[in-house]
Order: structure tokens, then sequence, then C-alpha cells
């Protein structure tokens, strides 16, 4: 009885998996968080959720709460003040996530590596999936990386 | 077989369910265009629902499991139970003298389920996003309750059917009641938890409300549950201000009837673009000094109009 539930169960598994990945790629809600940079990247980042570049046609929302979220964009390099909360944010986010390193800080420390306060670019901390370098980067340059990240998953 | 259908095709779950995807859709896309965006594809709705069905279920340490995964349920079940006594375009699964009264009670049973489900996830967030919504449900539940009894004096029954065929006698309950249709669009604003009166989940304020702990499964179950209030509190006020159909009465009624739908949820939808979120006094404040004298106005008129 229960291994052909679990047959089943996986029988299921297999078909439902194309439409799951469809799903999970048409809609990535994203968690900005900023891990200690100058607010540039940020202000970036608010561009492209402006109705300009309207990431709504591609299912992005920008949800207030990790547990809500899909992607966590950080940008900024990690200081050793905001390491812990970083961890502590990505741990509460719920499976599967992913990653996305937004400017040359995150992506590598950038002109503060080095720093006695900074611990480096986001990949010292977290499994980054995408890293978009640029100080700071275009709104085009994020939503073209977003895609990016879409085709991955 | 023709009850079995009607429970499970039309007008019962599966209809509301891809009604409810078409309303989501339609409100953010209507939202869309008037903020100059193309706004999202029409499978946007599905595609976030499968994700989140899809997703890992988290609960946060001290939270009630069972609890937890029975409210969502609890609030779900209370829809699609109204939904069964609400007629779509005449067509009903149940009806009876008085299944006004059991659909206003069963569409508030969402509400306390969603205060109870932020009280035992026990963020502070989800803790102040459900006393809000506690708040406003005592404020805009009375003045909605009083704008559709209205409807329901004026034809002297508390049936939705039969409150539909009085209206094919006189006129639509819009006419003769304005003031009424105003309030309870302002009362369904306040219940399906909208812009501008979204205080219990303002995202500035208290992140998601008393949603902000869960995901996965259980959040998609109180997505769901929510745009399917939606598309039933719709169908509610279609049926007590603008049942009738005699005006187009050589379409059929069904497509007359979801183009009534879709015009009040237009109608929504421009409310939630063109106005600021309320902080929750001044909600206290517009409901009870305001909303409600004007609702029992509405309500005293009625009656006088009845005794002439």
């Amino acid at each position: 009885m229960v291994q052909v539930l679990e047959s089943l169960e996986s029988r299921l598994r297999n078909w439902t998996q194309p439409v799951v990945r469809w799903a999970r790629r048409k809609s990535p809600w994203i968690l900005h968080f900023n891990s200690g940079g100058c607010n540039g990247c940020d202000i970036e980042i608010l561009d492209t959720l402006t109705p300009r570049y309207d990431v709504e046609r591609l299912g992005i929302l920008k949800e207030a709460c990790p547990r809500h979220a899909d992607v966590l964009v950080v940008t900024g390099p990690v200081t050793r003040q905001t390491r812990d909360r970083l961890r502590r944010i990505y741990e509460q986010m719920a499976e599967p996530k992913w990653v996305v390193a937004v400017g040359s800080c995150s992506c590598s420390g950038g002109i503060f590596a080095g720093g006695h306060n900074v611990v480096g670019g986001v990949g010292e901390v977290l499994p980054v999936d995408l890293y978009i370098p640029g100080c700071p980067c275009r709104p085009e340059a994020i939503i073209d990386g977003i895609a990016k990240l879409l085709g991955k998953i | 077989m023709v009850i079995l259908f009607r429970l499970l095709v039309f007008p019962g779950f599966l209809f509301l369910f891809f009604s409810a995807m078409l309303f989501d859709w339609v409100d953010r896309r209507v939202i869309a265009r008037f903020q100059e965006r193309v706004g999202p594809p029409w499978y946007q709705p599905f595609a976030d629902f499968v994700k989140l069905l899809a997703k890992e279920d988290v609960l946060s340490t001290g939270a009630h499991a069972t609890a937890a995964s029975l409210l969502p349920v609890a609030a779900l079940v209370a829809v699609l139970t109204a939904a069964l006594y609400v007629p779509v375009g005449g067509i009903a699964v149940a009806s009876f003298e008085g299944d006004l009264i059991l659909v206003l009670f069963l569409l508030s049973v969402p509400a306390i389920s969603y205060f109870l489900v932020g009280w035992i996830s026990v963020g502070v967030y989800s803790v102040i996003g459900g006393n809000r919504s506690l708040l406003q449900y005592f404020s805009y539940e009375v003045p909605f309750l009083m704008a559709l009894a209205a409807p329901a004096a004026l034809s002297g029954t508390w049936s939705i059917a039969r409150i539909v065929a009085y209206q094919g006698q006189t006129s639509w309950g819009l006419l003769m009641q304005p003031l009424g249709f105003i309030l309870a669009m302002i009362g369904l604003v306040g219940k399906l938890k909208r812009d501008p009166l979204d205080i219990p989940k303002a995202k500035s304020e208290v992140i998601a409300g008393p949603l902000t702990e869960f995901s996965g499964r259980k959040l998609a179950l109180w997505h769901l549950a929510m745009e399917m209030q939606t598309v039933v509190g719709i169908f509610l006020l279609v049926n007590l201000f603008v049942g009738d159909s005699r005006f187009f009465g050589w379409l059929p009624q069904l497509p007359v009837f979801g183009l009534k739908a879709l015009a009040l949820l237009v109608l929504l939808s421009m409310a939630a673009v063109l106005y600021a979120r309320l902080r929750i006094d001044q909600l206290a404040d517009l409901g009870w000094k305001i909303l409600a004298p004007l609702a029992l106005l509405q309500f005293v008129a009625t009656l006088w109009i009845i005794g002439l």
C-alpha cells in the first residue's frame, strides 16, 4: 500500500514538475536588502520597480517579508555588522530561493574590499546565483540579469 | 448529477476558482493601465498560485501548527459555502428564505480567521495586523450590513433570488438606493482589505499583517480565499443592486451578469488607484461618524417609503 502510494506520488511529482518550474520562472517575488552600501544601487533597484520599467510584466513583485520572497536581492558590501542579519534573513526565506548580488560592492566588496569593517562580497556569506556588476548598475542591467536568472530556473 | 455539476463546476468551485483568477488579473491589469504600465500577463495569478503551492511551508517557532493549517481552510470553506447561495445570472446551487443573512454571516468568518491567524503566529507584525483587522471589522461591518439590509427591507424578503425578482418588477436597487450602493461598495472595500482600506496588511507599516509569517501552501490558500471573497462579494452586490437585466432582455443572462460584475471590479480598482491608505483611527472616524449615520438614514428612508 505504502509502495503504491509512494510510486503514485513520485509519478505525480514527475508530471507536475514542468508546471511548477514554469510557475517559478513566471513569478519571482523579490526581497531587497542593503547590507551596507552607499544607497546608489538601492536607488537603481527602486528605479527598476517604477512604472517606467514595469517589471510586473515579468511577474516580479517586491515583497516586504522574507517568508514570501523567492529572490533575495543584496546591494552593498557585507559589513561585519550586517553579516549575521543577512544570513538570518536568508535562512528565514522558504525553499526554493535564489540570491542576486547587485552592484560592484556586493559582487566583490568593491572599493570597500579589505576595509577593517568589511567582510567582502555577498559570496563570502551566501551562495550567490547571479552577479550583476556596475557602480551603480543601470535598471536595464538589473532587468537583463533577472531575465538570465529566470532562464536558469 | 445536476446538483454535483452545480457544486463542483458551475456556479460552484471551478467557476469560482477561474473567476477569482480572472478578477485578480483584471484588477492588476486595470491598476497597471492607470499607472501607464502594461501589467502582468493573463496567466500571472495561476503562476503565483502554483509557485506558492510548490514552495516550502515554513512555520515559525511557537506558532500553533494545527490552527495555522485549519484557519485558511476555514476561511476558504466559509467563502465557498457563501457562494452556494449567491445566484450567478439567476442560477444558484441552493436558496431559501433568509439566505442573505446566512451569506453575510459566512462572509465575516474569513475576517475572524484572519485575526486569529495573526494571533497564533507569534510575530509582532502579525499580532498588530490582526488587531487592526478586528478594529477595521468593527468600523465597516455595521454600515455594510445596514446598507445590505435596506434592499431586503424594500423588497420585503431576505432571499437574494427574490430581491432580484423584485428589482425585475420595479427597477435597479442602484437607482432606488444610490446612497446604500455607495455605502455597500465602501464596506466591501473594507471587507476585502483592498486599497485604500488595506490597513491590516499595509506593507510599509506591518509588512504583510497576519500573513507575515506564512509561506507555501498556507499563503496560497489565504490568497485564494481572499480572491474568492472578492468574487463572492462583488456577485452579491451585483445581485442586490443591479440584479435586474430587463434592459438587456435580448441578451443571455450570464454574460450580462459577468459584465456587471467586471464593472464593479473596475470601480474597486479605480478606488485603489485614486485614494491613499487611511490610518486606522481615520477609518474608525469614517465608519462611525459618517458611514453609519448615512446607512441609518438610508434605512429609515427605505422604511418610510415602504410605509407610504
